[in-house]
Order: structure tokens, then C-alpha cells, then sequence
């Protein structure tokens, strides 16, 4: 119910730059990137922190933004997918994903390449099963997850090599 | 045109080294934005080639790049000459040099001459593209210039990775090109051919003084996002076959995708709709008051208020169904637990679900009716105006039934068997933004996946003609049929929108309103199942009374009634079959077409009796199908439909080989003897695709539908490129790529990257029929018809343009990708002339056009049309659908004694779709529809009480399933051409619901010592632990043999 509680000021740093903003307390994360900065990659796919399509990075870690506040990031450094292509080109998960048809409709992707992302920085060379339970708690409905888990395994044999 | 530019910076290094790198063109060259390759002619000279692109057309341009002046360290000064895009140019770049303390200042001139046909085709943006390239070029220089070691080692990278190059800088710098992709902020760039180094350069520019201050990040344009395929088609002679990353992924995986929550305007308003608790229940009164009160509520909509300013729904079905006042929100009464019963339009999303909270109803419960067996008993009537809850009834006799069962050697008789509800749940919710406008169009960005439908629907019920609506699309989150039905939701934002005088109102339903009220699959009961089987197992006749539970109202249906009887026989030979066929409606969400819509429940039946009758027997399951299986195609079924092509047998072996049949029975042997629950199953399904919608007819012989089209627009635009527009409405089935890949196999020689594909679809494109949407399996075959018949009407016409222009024959022309592009020439002769120039001799440099090219207009449309007839509606016989494909699966399971839980082992998939157009795309569907069966047999389902009730209303009830769920798949193709299609492909995207088939077998087959029947399509753990414990419904199965014991 709103009841109109003073709106707060928060510093959010995002894929690398610093945003100034004042919110409403209840405002989530994920709205705050999605209608605050126009960061729409990162996508709303349920309301009970099930889905994983709004997975991003808030101090290195990945964090569903639909389960977190905008004013909790005060002060946090975040990535979305938006900041996974570099000056160098795509992330080898962007090219794997797409080499290895790791993506149907693209609605679960970037969620998915952030949990993916996640894994791969703590483990270069992980099993299916560690893929399978990275991704556990992200839905995909079009793919089957099969062709997902082939992507993470070919990014992850690049990022090895390089 | 004559083009001058000039400008100075500063660099920190000495002047005689910026001078060695200004006066070396094999250091120079590389800098260049879009460099591609060079070569030295002599040590003053290189030949450098560029990629080029004004627009959509790209290029490879080589040019001359001369030393003219080296006075060292003063000054160096190039001199270019070349053809570019139909035109030519000259060009002269000048460096000179001054010591600035231990600093260089760089002063330099850019001066360019430009001739030809380019001006009149790009003159006007010209000076626009050189200012940004310019600002590159220098950028460049800056870095190659600066003392940094990072800077040293991109060029030597550079340098290394492409021997040559430096010229298309130049090139660039006179703005004849644009590189392929944006080159401007760093982050989105791409291309291999990229040169990193400009690209850091302009991201942090040191001290400069440049022409325009630099683009932001923000200025660019969506499509700057490169939609680059792969080029290589592995060996395939034709792109159609060709394993293709897809033209999407480009947007999709940098998160610049499309979805309609993702447009955002700053006067758009929010939509949030109030929702009924209750299963059936009278409406005493609302009040909005408190709602409206909110500050930022803009207005409210009740049913009453909507009931006022439209009509209802038009309603496929015949009588009494007919009756049924279908209006997107509840009027009076409520019919299931979701129905929206008040709109409320707010600024924000936030305010909008606040004030709906706010919104107070009085209901007065009513007696829920929450299954078709209920329901047949009209004891509580759902809609008065119909009069009885049974909506459709229909008999499907073909056949001698009487005599197969007195001639039979086995009759089995299965009391019930049930297919549960679940759906697709795709990942993106339905929504759309209504722009109602004050000329009274309706604008619909939406995620409606079959626009031509919902228009049909919408218009007459809103009094305007069909041609007031614009229904849009752009990326959309998965359908899978489920998003058909999103009308009455985009009913309830364009009222809205009109209300407030046309201004924008966006809906997004939440995950709790989708699974609730966004749709669910249909529920089927089957019961007093009869079959009769010949001594050798095979079945000879099936009768069987089927009840249909389409939820509260019928909206796309009942066309399901029909639509079944696509596969009536499943893959059986036999002949005799009686289905009595019942819709009902009940209190509970309406039904709406998910991924093997009518079929998978038919096909599950038809698998689960052939398996019961097979374990009565005692036969195998494969030896079963061995019996039973169609071997000749194509076939004619009872009911007159053509199965185009196929080899089950041969599927049926691949599979048990991939799967090691062998051994694991052997395994199976052993598990039983240690009393453990180990199951083999086997499930065949068809994919029927292209349905022939006369079908409607069998339901309701006035329906105004019959046989089935889509389509496709295709033209060179002024600036020669090639832009397809389709009727279908891709939600990730890859529609821009195998589009690509068709028109490239047409105009030969002119690669898929070269066919732009509209994104999604847009009336406003004028391609599209009454049948265009993306459902029943049908864009391999009635979507790209479209687009070959269009790229074949294209073709013609470039053809007889290019003759024309080249004074050449149309046979001696060949199609192919020159500097500007696609092109026609004639090989072994200097003939050649670019489409940019075909559309320019057509479209706007015209006049004294000979008579033979006044029906050329280069913008082609084309429709296509399956040849279909109109059943015999008394008899319901008749061809339904073009292509079938099939799939068969088999699985092993092993379900836990303690815990119940069903744990696959092995899971094989063998599919035949015809011929591939893309395999990645085909594996990509087959996995799919594969996980939705999966998950539907084991953990997905909507779950209602008796007080209609929905109990899995949030993903953490229905736990869509998730890769921890799913089996790692053995996947095999096989690939019968359909005789039906140009292409021989069969549409393959629904799958026909194997895995329930297969589940069901195997955990009978787990089940086989403990004398009960699988008899439900879910088998979850609790459900297999009130199985084997006697809870629920049981089905019964008894056997009758009348042949020699
Ligand atoms: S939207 Fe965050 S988990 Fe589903
Ligand atoms: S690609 Fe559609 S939900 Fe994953």
C-alpha cells in the first residue's frame, strides 16, 4: 500500500559507471535497472525468486534483482548482461551461447550467461553437474537446457585457453 | 562534392617518430576503422581494401593509397584514387608535423572529391558519415601515436592478425563507408575486423580538437547491433541444410533484445487488473473509490463499464457454445479464480497494483464445477445463456466397428484414463502497449503470437474495421501457443487507452496472474475404452468416449474437437475407430493451444491403450509397435488425413540401438530380481503441421475458415538492399535466419547476410493473411513457401531489370557480392551492376523505362497457399494437415521404493521432420518440446481443489522443470522428405508430446509386479505413491480372450 515514504538516495556503479539516484524504498532492483537506467537486459520472468531471469552481479557475486531492493545495492558495484562485451568483442559465453544454440526466444539468456559467468570465475573447468546445479535455479523454457550446457562447457575450454 | 576537413592534436612522443609512423603506409594503413587487407605495390603504394557500408549494403572497396610527399619529419601527405559504391573519389590526406617542447603537433587536412551515381544515393548523409569516420581515423593515430606500450601492441596485434591495411581508413575518412558494424562506443562492437585500438580511442579521447563532440553510447541505434551469421556452410552446397548460428543471437545475447516490457515511454501508463478469487461467484457490487483516490491513479474499468462500449466475443463454436457472452473482464459473475473483474490505469506499475488492492468486491459464492465428469451433469450451469455446460459434441465413427470386435481375438476394456492440465509457461509473460489513437487506430506492440486471430477476434467485438489495428511484434519470450489467446488482455489496455484519449497503456500480466489466468493446456478423460486386437496383437478396432475440460470459456475452441482427428489413428494401421466427443466447460482457466495442441492428449491415449493391451497380452513394447506400426506412405487414415512420409520401424531400431536396448533389459532382469523398480518405456507421437483450418468447419459448418496461408514480402529498397517481411511471429524459432538462408539459396551467390528479416511481425508490413501467427508446427513448410515463392517472384525481376541495365541476356546473368554488395554481372565480362542501381533504375531514376519492365517493382508479395479441400463435414473426412512429422522416445526409469521418486537413467530421442533446413534449429526444437514433456510427466501441473481453487499458482508450485531435472538427452534424426512441401521439410516445433507417452509406459513398466494400471499422464511422486497406495482414481483394466488359449 503506498503510503508515501520519502524517496532515498542511493549510488549504484553499473558495468562500470556510477549512477546517483533517489528511490522509493519498496523499488526492486531489478525494476531500478530496467526503468531507472534502461538496463532492459536483464528481464522479470516470475515473482517468486524462481526463475533466475533477472540474474546479475553485485559485487562479483550473481543475485536474482527481483529478490533484492534498489536501496540494498546502495554503494554496491553491479554487472548486467549489458556489460559482459568488452572493448574486445563478446564474451566467449555471448559466442559460445550463440555458436552452440544455447538460446531459443533470449528471454532466460542473460540471466543465464551471468549464473554461467559466475561459475565459470570460480571453477574454469567444471562438470555438467556443477553446470547443471550453477544453473539450477535459472528456468530456461525453450532449450531443454542441453545446448546451454554445451555452451558453458565451450566457453569455458576458450576462457582455459586464453 | 567536394568535401574539406581539417584539424590538430598533440601527441607526446618526438617528431621524427610520429613522422616515421605518418610516412610508412604499412603502419599507417592498419589504423584505418574498417581495414580489411592490403597489399604493397611499391614502397610508396598500397592496395587497400575496406570494408564498406552505407546502410544495410556492405561491401569490400579497394583503393590506391600513394606517399605523394615525405619531407621528413615535416610533413607526409597521401593521395588516394578509387570506385566506390558507383561512384569515384579523390582523395588527399596531409599530416604536418611541429615540435611542441618534447610533444608533436600534428596538424593535419583531410580533402575529398566524389563523383557518380554514389552522390544522389548517399550525397545527403556523406558528410555526416565522414565526420564520424574522420574522428576514428584520428583516434587512431592518437593511440598508434602515443607512448603507451598498450598502444605499440594493439597495432603490432593488428599488424599480425591482417599483414596489411591501412586504406579503408581513408576511405572512411571521405565517409564512402561505414563499417559493417557500429564502430562508435567501444562495448557494442563485434567484428572480428574491428580494429580494437580506434575503438579505445574514442572511448577515453586524450586532448584533441575534432569536428563534433563524440556520439553517446545512448545515441545508438538498436540496429547497430550487428546480426552477422556464420558464413561457412560446413561443405553443405546450399545455405538451406547449413548448420547456422542464428541472425538473432547478435541482439539477444548482449541483452538488446526487444520484449515489450522492454519499450518504455515516459507519458506511457500502467495497466494492473483486479482479479477474482473465486472460482464462481456472483459480483454484489465493487467499489473504486479507495483506488481512485490514489494519487498517479489515473482510471478505473469495471466489466460493467466495458460491457457498455463493446460487444462480445465472437465464438467459433456452433450452438449452444454460441451463446456464451465472452467479454475480457466478468460483468455479473465470475467463472474461474483469475478472471479479471476491474482495470485500474495508474502512472506506474507500482501505483496501478497498489490501487488494485484498494479496489473492494463483494462476491456471493457459487457452486464451482472443477472437472468435464462434473460438469456433464449441469448440476451448476456456468453460463446461463447457454444453458448446459457441454459445449461441444461430436461422433468420429469410421469403420466397421461391430464386426472388429466380433471378429477379435482379445478385447480389452480400460474404464479411465486421464491427461492432466499443464502448459509452457513461457518464460515471457503476456503483454502488450495499446495505443488506442484519436483517428481511432489501434496500435498493439504485443506478445501475441497469432495477430491475424486476435484482429478477427477484437475488431468486430470493438466496432472497428480490421484495418483500424496495427498488431506488432518484436522479440517475444516463448509461446508455444499459449500467447493465441492474449486478446481479451489487449482488449481491456486498448479501452483503456481510448478512455484516456489515446495515450499509451501498457499491460504486463505477473507470473502469478499467468499461471492463473494467462492459459493452460487442455485436460481430457477418456473413458469406457474398448479395444479389440487380432490374435497377433494387432489392434483392429478402438472405441471410446472422450470429455474435454476447456476450462471457462471456449475462446480459440472448440476447435480442438477437431483438431485431435488429425492423428486418429496414431502410428496404427487399423481402421475401425469410434470416438464419442465431448467439450465441457468448468470453472476453472480456459484452455488455450499449447505445444502439440489436441493431438499429444489423443496421441498419449492411443500409446497408453497400446501398451496396456500389450502387457495384457503379453508382448513386448517393441514388438508391439513392430505390429502395429503404418509401414506404407503415404497413408490414407480412416478419416481421410495423408501421413506424408516417415519409417517408424527405423526409427524404433535407432532408437533401441542408441539406447543399447539390449543390455539394459538385461539390466532390468537384474533389477527386478533384486526387487527394485526399474522401467523401460517407449512412446511414438506425430507432429502434425499446417493444419487445413476447414476443420473448423467439422466443429461448426458456419465457421468462415478453411484451408490455410502465409506470407511474405520481399524487396530491394532504395539502397539496394534485400528486406524480407513475414506474416509469422517467431518467438525464438530462428524465423530471420531460415529466412536468410531460403532467399539466399534463390538469388544464388548473394549470402544470407545480405537478407535483412524484419524482426517479428507488423501488419503494417502488409504480409500477412488471416492465417498468419506461428502455431501448429507450420513455418518450415506454409512460412518459408512464402519466402521462396517471394524470393522466386524477386529474382525474376532482378533478373529482367539487370538484362536491361547490362544489355545482356537473363540467362548469361549470374548473382553475386561485390564491393557494393549483392550484384548481378555477367561472368568474363566487365558487366556487372549492383542491386543499389537496379532499384535506382526502378525506383527513383525512371523515366524512359521500356514497356517490358512496367510490371517491375522489386517489391514483391507472395502467399502461400496449401492445396487443401473442404472436408466432408457429415462423414468428418477430409485431409486436416500437409506434413507429419515423428518423433519416438525411450527411457529408462527408476523409481526410488522410499521416496517414490521417478529417476530417469537413459533417454533417447530419434525425430524425423523431413528435410532440415537448419539443424541446429530443428535439435533446438527437439530438445525442447522434449524438456516441456518431461516436464508435464514429472513435476508441471495446475493443481485445483474442489472449491476451484488453483493450488499452483506461483513457479514455486509448478516448478517448471530445470536443468537438474532433465536427463541428459541421445538424440538421433532421421530425415523423410515430405512429398507435400517445395522443400520436403515438415514443420517439427511442437514435438507431439513424447515424453508423456514414453513416462507413462516406463513407470508402468517400473510398476509391472505390482497390479496397478497408469492410468494419469502426471507422475510425480506423490502421484506414484497414491497409485500404489490406492488414493484417487484408479483406472481398471479387464481382458477378454476369445481366441485358442
Ligand atoms: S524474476 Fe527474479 S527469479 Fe524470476
Ligand atoms: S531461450 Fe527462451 S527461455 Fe531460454
Amino acid at each position: 500500500m503506498s503510503e508515501f515514504v520519502e524517496a532515498v538516495d542511493i549510488e549504484v556503479t553499473v558495468n562500470g559507471k556510477t549512477y546517483q539516484r533517489s528511490v522509493e524504498p519498496r523499488l526492486l532492483l531489478v525494476e531500478f535497472l530496467r526503468e531507472e537506467l534502461g538496463l532492459t537486459g536483464t528481464h522479470i520472468g516470475c515473482d517468486t525468486s524462481y526463475c533466475g531471469a533477472c540474474t546479475i552481479h553485485m559485487n562479483g557475486a550473481p543475485v536474482k534483482s527481483c529478490t533484492l531492493f534498489a536501496v540494498q545495492a546502495d554503494g554496491q558495484t553491479l554487472t548486467t548482461v549489458e556489460g559482459l562485451a568488452t572493448d574486445a568483442g563478446l564474451h566467449p559465453l555471448q559466442k559460445a551461447f550463440s555458436e552452440h544454440h544455447g538460446l531459443q526466444c533470449g528471454y532466460c539468456t542473460p540471466g543465464m550467461l551471468m549464473s554461467a559467468k559466475a561459475l565459470l570465475e570460480r571453477n574454469p573447468n567444471p562438470s555438467d553437474k556443477e553446470i547443471k546445479k550453477q544453473i539450477a535455479g535459472n528456468v530456461c523454457r525453450c532449450t531443454g537446457y542441453q545446448n546451454i550446457i554445451k555452451s558453458v562447457h565451450a566457453a569455458a575450454a576458450e576462457m582455459r585457453e586464453s | 562534392m567536394e568535401m574539406k576537413f581539417n584539424g590538430e592534436f598533440k601527441v607526446a612522443i618526438p617528431r621524427q617518430e610520429a613522422f616515421d609512423l605518418l610516412s610508412d603506409p604499412q603502419k599507417f594503413a592498419p589504423l584505418l576503422p574498417t581495414f580489411h587487407s592490403m597489399s604493397m605495390k611499391d614502397d610508396k603504394t598500397a592496395t587497400v581494401k575496406v570494408k564498406v557500408g552505407i546502410g544495410k549494403i556492405h561491401g569490400v572497396a579497394a583503393t590506391e593509397l600513394t606517399l605523394e610527399e615525405a619531407q621528413e619529419p615535416l610533413r607526409a601527405e597521401y593521395v588516394g584514387r578509387g570506385k566506390v559504391m558507383g561512384g569515384a573519389y579523390n582523395m588527399i590526406a596531409g599530416f604536418d608535423l611541429e615540435e611542441a617542447g618534447s610533444d608533436t603537433l600534428i596538424k593535419w587536412r583531410g580533402e575529398t572529391q566524389m563523383y557518380g551515381k554514389i552522390l544522389s544515393l548517399a550525397g545527403g548523409s556523406m558528410r555526416g558519415y565522414a565526420e564520424s569516420e574522420i574522428n576514428r581515423l584520428i583516434g587512431s593515430l592518437q593511440l598508434a601515436l602515443s607512448p603507451e606500450a598498450e598502444a605499440a601492441a594493439i597495432v603490432a596485434a593488428r599488424q599480425a592478425a591482417k599483414p596489411q591495411g591501412l586504406w579503408q581508413k581513408l576511405l572512411a575518412l571521405f565517409g564512402l563507408w561505414s563499417p559493417p558494424l557500429p564502430a562508435a562506443p567501444a562495448r557494442e562492437v563485434a567484428s572480428k575486423e574491428e580494429p580494437a585500438a580506434a575503438v579505445r580511442l574514442l572511448a577515453k579521447p586524450p586532448t584533441r580538437k575534432v569536428l563534433k563532440a563524440d556520439v553517446a553510447p545512448a545515441a545508438l541505434s538498436r540496429t547497430e547491433v550487428g546480426e552477422s551469421i556464420e558464413m561457412d556452410r560446413h561443405g553443405n552446397p546450399t545455405w538451406v541444410g547449413s548448420h547456422l548460428r542464428r541472425k538473432e543471437d547478435s541482439r539477444l545475447v548482449r541483452g538488446r533484445g526487444l520484449y515489450v516490457d522492454d519499450y518504455q515511454s515516459s507519458d506511457m501508463l500502467h495497466l494492473a487488473v483486479v482479479r477474482s478469487p473465486y472460482a464462481h461467484a456472483k459480483i454484489l457490487s465493487i467499489d473504486v473509490s479507495e483506488a481512485e483516490a490514489l494519487p498517479g491513479v489515473i482510471t478505473t474499468l469495471t466489466g460493467a463499464e466495458i460491457a457498455s462500449v463493446m460487444q462480445p466475443y465472437m465464438q467459433i463454436g456452433p450452438e449452444p457454445g454460441a451463446n456464451i457472452k465472452d467479454y475480457p473482464m466478468a460483468v455479473t459473475k465470475t467463472i474461474y479464480q483469475g478472471e479479471p473483474v476491474v482495470a485500474v490505469v495508474a502512472e506506474t506499475a507500482r501505483i496501478a497494483a497498489d490501487a488494485a488492492e484498494l479496489v473492494n468486491v463483494d462476491y456471493e459464492a457459487l457452486e464451482p464445477v472443477t472437472s468435464a465428469e462434473d460438469a456433464q451433469h449441469d448440476k451448476s450451469i456456468i453460463h446461463p445463456d447457454m444453458g448446459t455446460n457441454h459445449n461441444w459434441h461430436g461422433i468420429f465413427e469410421y469403420g466397421d466397428l461391430d464386426q472388429a470386435f466380433a471378429e477379435a481375438a482379445h478385447v480389452v476394456k480400460i474404464d479411465r484414463l486421464h491427461f492432466h492440465r499443464f502448459s509452457s509457461t513461457p518464460l515471457e509473460t503476456n503483454a502488450c502497449v495499446a495505443t488506442w489513437d484519436k483517428r481511432g487506430d489501434i496500435d498493439f506492440f504485443t506478445t501475441n503470437t497469432f495477430p491475424a486471430i486476435a484482429m478477427q477476434m477484437m475488431a468486430p467485438a470493438l466496432g472497428v474495421s480490421l484495418d483500424n489495428i496495427r498488431c506488432r511484434t518484436h522479440d517475444i519470450g516463448g509461446s508455444f501457443g499459449n500467447k493465441i489467446t492474449s486478446y481479451p488482455g489487449m482488449t481491456i489496455a486498448a479501452l483503456a487507452s481510448r478512455k484516456l484519449g489515446g495515450r499509451q497503456v501498457k499491460w504486463i500480466e505477473t507470473r502469478n496472474e499467468n499461471l492463473l489466468a494467462g492459459g493452460h493446456g487442455g485436460e481430457r478423460t477418456f473413458l469406457d475404452t474398448e479395444v479389440a486386437l487380432d490374435a497377433d496383437g494387432v489392434i483392429t478396432a478402438i472405441r471410446s468416449r472422450h470429455l474435454d475440460d476447456c476450462g471457462a470459456f471456449p475462446r480459440y475452441e472448440p476447435l480442438g474437437c477437431a483438431i485431435w482427428s488429425q492423428v486418429l489413428p496414431a502410428t496404427m494401421k487399423l481402421r475401425n475407430i469410434r470416438v464419442d466427443f465431448n467439450q465441457y466447460i468448468t470453472n476453472k482457466c480456459p484452455a488455450v493451444p499449447n505445444r502439440g495442441y489436441s493431438r499429444l492428449q489423443h496421441l498419449w491415449f492411443m500409446e497408453r491403450v497400446l501398451d496396456i493391451c500389450g502387457h495384457q497380452l503379453g508382448m513386448e513394447p517393441d514388438e508391439i509397435r513392430r505390429r502395429n506400426y503404418i509401414t506404407e506412405f503415404p497413408y490414407t487414415t480412416p478419416n481421410g488425413c495423408v501421413y506424408d512420409s516417415g519409417d517408424y520401424l527405423k526409427m524404433l531400431k535407432t532408437a533401441q540401438d542408441l539406447l543399447g536396448w539390449d543390455e539394459w533389459k538385461e539390466k532390468q532382469r537384474q533389477a527386478r530380481a533384486e526387487g527394485r523398480w526399474l522401467g523401460i518405456g517407449i512412446g511414438t507421437t506425430l507432429d502434425s503441421g499446417s493444419n487445413n483450418f476447414a476443420q473448423a468447419q467439422i466443429v461448426n459448418p458456419d465457421a468462415p475458415f478453411s484451408g490455410n496461408s502465409e506470407v511474405c514480402t520481399l524487396k530491394v529498397g532504395l539502397d539496394g538492399s534485400i528486406v524480407a517481411a513475414l506474416g509469422t511471429v517467431p518467438s525464438g524459432q530462428g524465423h530471420e535466419t531460415a529466412t536468410a538462408q531460403v532467399v539466399a539459396d534463390v538469388l544464388k551467390g548473394v549470402g544470407p547476410d545480405l537478407i535483412h528479416v524484419h524482426a517479428g511481425t507488423d501488419t503494417a508490413r502488409n504480409a500477412y493473411s488471416g492465417h498468419s501467427g506461428t502455431y501448429a508446427s507450420q513455418f518450415a513448410v506454409t512460412g518459408l513457401s512464402a519466402v521462396h515463392g517471394a524470393a522466386v517472384k524477386l529474382r525474376k525481376e532482378l533478373l529482367a531489370v539487370g538484362a536491361y541495365a547490362l544489355q545482356a541476356s537473363e540467362d548469361e546473368l549470374e548473382f553475386g557480392e561485390g564491393e557494393m554488395g549483392a550484384q548481378l554481372s555477367v561472368p568474363g565480362t566487365d558487366k556487372v551492376i549492383p542491386f543499389m542501381y537496379l532499384s535506382n533504375i526502378i525506383n527513383t531514376n525512371n523515366a524512359g523505362l521500356p514497356p517490358e519492365l512496367d510490371e517491375v517493382t522489386l517489391n514483391v508479395r507472395h502467399v502461400f497457399r496449401p492445396k487443401f479441400e473442404v472436408p466432408d463435414l457429415k462423414r468428418k473426412y477430409g485431409n486436416l494437415t500437409l506434413t507429419y512429422a515423428a518423433q519416438l522416445h525411450i527411457a529408462v526409469v527408476e523409481i526410488d521404493k522410499y521416496t517414490f521418486v521417478p529417476q530417469i537413467l537413459d533417454y533417447v530421442v530419434v525425430d524425423d521432420c523431413g528435410t532440415q533446413i537448419n539443424p541446429k534449429i530443428v535439435e533446438g526444437q527437439v530438445h525442447g518440446a522434449t524438456a516441456h514433456g518431461l516436464g508435464a510427466a514429472l513435476m508441471e501441473q495446475y493443481l485445483y481443489d474442489a472449491s476451484g481453487n488453483l493450488l499452483t499458482s506461483s513457479f514455486s508450485d509448478y516448478t517448471p522443470i530445470t536443468a537438474m531435472n532433465m536427463p541428459d538427452l541421445k538424440c538421433a534424426s532421421q530425415e523423410s522428405p515430405s512429398p507435400f512441401s517445395y522443400n520436403g521439410a515438415k514443420g517439427c516445433g511442437e514435438g507431439g508430446g513424447a515424453p508423456l507417452h514414453t513416462l507413462s509406459a516406463a513407470i508402468q513398466d517400473a510398476l509391472a509386479g505390482e497390479d496397478v494400471v497408469v492410468g494419469d499422464t502426471f507422475g510425480s511422486p506423490t502421484a506414484i505413491y497414491d497409485l500404489l497406495h490406492g488414493k484417487g482414481r484408479r483406472t481398471t483394466v479387464t481382458h477378454e480372450s476369445r481366441s485358442a488359449a
